[in-house]
């Protein structure tokens, strides 16, 4: 269970869990990792190297709110408005990136 | 689902306490009925005196989730699809609020929406719905446990869910992939209810056909409650393809009772859920 959730600085959240891990993201980390069906399929999508950027993403991207949801998960709401993505803790805690978390990631690579 | 830029949707359901979701490891187990049956009984309990005519206040809905198979249309005797500028939603039977895909287009069509469709429907089917205070809003989830599944899970503010199994070992199975999704997306686990459990005689015998206690021994081995067993009833189907669900029918039938149990279980887990703690607020 988290304990507490802070900013720290523009870029990042803090998380701090009952366990006393203590998680850090940024928050572009966090919105590569939306868990929206939109987003997922996109993320499917083979990368096109002609894509044009959207002016939506030259703009930084900040977030806006970050309600809970149930007893479960946060939602994040993003400068552009999307918020569709649910992010339940056990993913929040799978996406941690502290030193110690990022070791053991870059060793067994997501599937 | 909704692409970056597009205006935000919103999923805070401040009007509606409890979000029910109904599902199952595979079709055919029942999943529908209970659905319809569970929201009439909650209902009867919510308002005890039902035959008044004034029936339910509309305190509870029943949301058709399973765009691919929608069973509410038939099952609460709307035969046609509606015409939205006469009717609006949600429809209103039996003192529920119905909404359902079947209501607006014909099952035939329905079957071809991809993922973020049926994600985009069923916001639409929440936010954008008058269904006004609820105290409880049932979702009938489509059967089985893949991706369509765990995006409607991630969508709606769930109180928590409810398993149908039937005593067939097969069904346990995909039940506890059921178990195990709603693990994944952290949404408390009401309990198991095991459908067709057993014939009951005149004198009130009960014969299980197909073993028994496998609902109950599924719940143990996962650690959630039982939340009881709904026997075999052919009424049970006749109700349902003529528009009547059992409940409302035959109120006093042992199958009906078998639901005013379930709802009250429902009720009294639904009352421990929500004592766990609530997550901290984020100041951003
Ligand atoms: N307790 C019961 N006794 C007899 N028939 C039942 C019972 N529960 C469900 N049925 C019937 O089984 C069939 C499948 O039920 P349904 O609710 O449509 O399943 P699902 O939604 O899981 O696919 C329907 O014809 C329904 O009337
Ligand atoms: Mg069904
Ligand atoms: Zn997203
Ligand atoms: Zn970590």
């Amino acid at each position: 269970m988290p304990v507490a959730l802070s900013k720290d600085g523009p870029d990042r959240l803090v998380i701090e869990w009952s366990d006393g891990h203590r998680s850090v993201y940024t928050w572009r980390h966090l919105r590569d990792n939306c868990p929206c069906a939109g987003c997922r399929e996109e993320r499917q999508k083979p990368p096109d190297p002609f894509r044009i950027l959207k002016p939506n993403e030259l703009v930084p991207l900040a977030p806006l709110r970050m309600p809970p949801v149930g007893r479960y998960a946060y939602k994040i709401v993003w400068s552009d408005g999307h918020d569709s993505g649910i992010y339940t803790l056990e993913h929040l805690r799978s996406l941690c990136q502290c030193p110690q978390c990022s070791v053991r990631a870059a060793y067994e690579p997501e599937t | 689902m909704q692409p970056p830029g597009s205006p935000p949707q919103k999923i805070a359901l401040p009007n509606i306490h409890n979000v029910i979701a109904v599902a199952s490891g595979k079709g055919g187990v029942g999943k529908s009925t209970v659905a319809a049956n569970l929201a009439l009984a909650l209902a009867r309990t919510i308002t005890p005196q039902p035959s008044s005519g004034k029936e339910g206040i509309g305190r509870v809905g029943l949301l058709d989730a399973d765009i691919y198979g929608p069973s509410v249309p038939i099952m609460m005797g709307v035969r046609d699809v509606v015409d939205q500028r006469t009717t609006p939603f949600p429809l209103e039977r039996y003192g529920l609020k119905l909404m359902s895909m079947g209501f607006l287009v014909p099952p035939v069509q329905a079957v071809i929406w991809r993922g973020p469709m049926v994600h985009r429907a069923l916001v639409q089917f929440l936010t954008d719905i008058n269904w006004g205070p609820l105290d409880y809003l049932v979702i009938d989830l489509p059967p089985g446990t893949g991706d369509a599944q765990l995006t409607l899970t991630q969508t709606a503010p769930l109180s928590g869910a409810i398993i149908v199994t039937t005593p067939q070992d097969v069904a346990l199975i995909d039940a506890r992939k059921g178990l195990e999704m709603f693990r994944q997306v952290r949404v408390p686990v009401l309990g198991i209810v095991e459908n067709m459990s057993y014939f009951q005689g005149e004198d009130g015998t009960r014969v299980h056909l197909f073993g028994h206690g496998g609902g109950q021994k599924l719940a143990a081995e996962a650690g959630v409650p039982f939340l009881g067993e709904i026997p075999i009833d052919p009424r049970v189907s006749e109700c349902g393809d003529q528009g009547e669900p059992i409940v409302h029918r035959y109120p006093e039938s042992g199958v009906a009772k078998a639901y005013q149990a379930l709802a009250a279980m429902v009720i009294e887990q639904l009352r421990r859920t929500d004592q766990g703690p609530e997550l901290p607020e984020v100041q951003l």
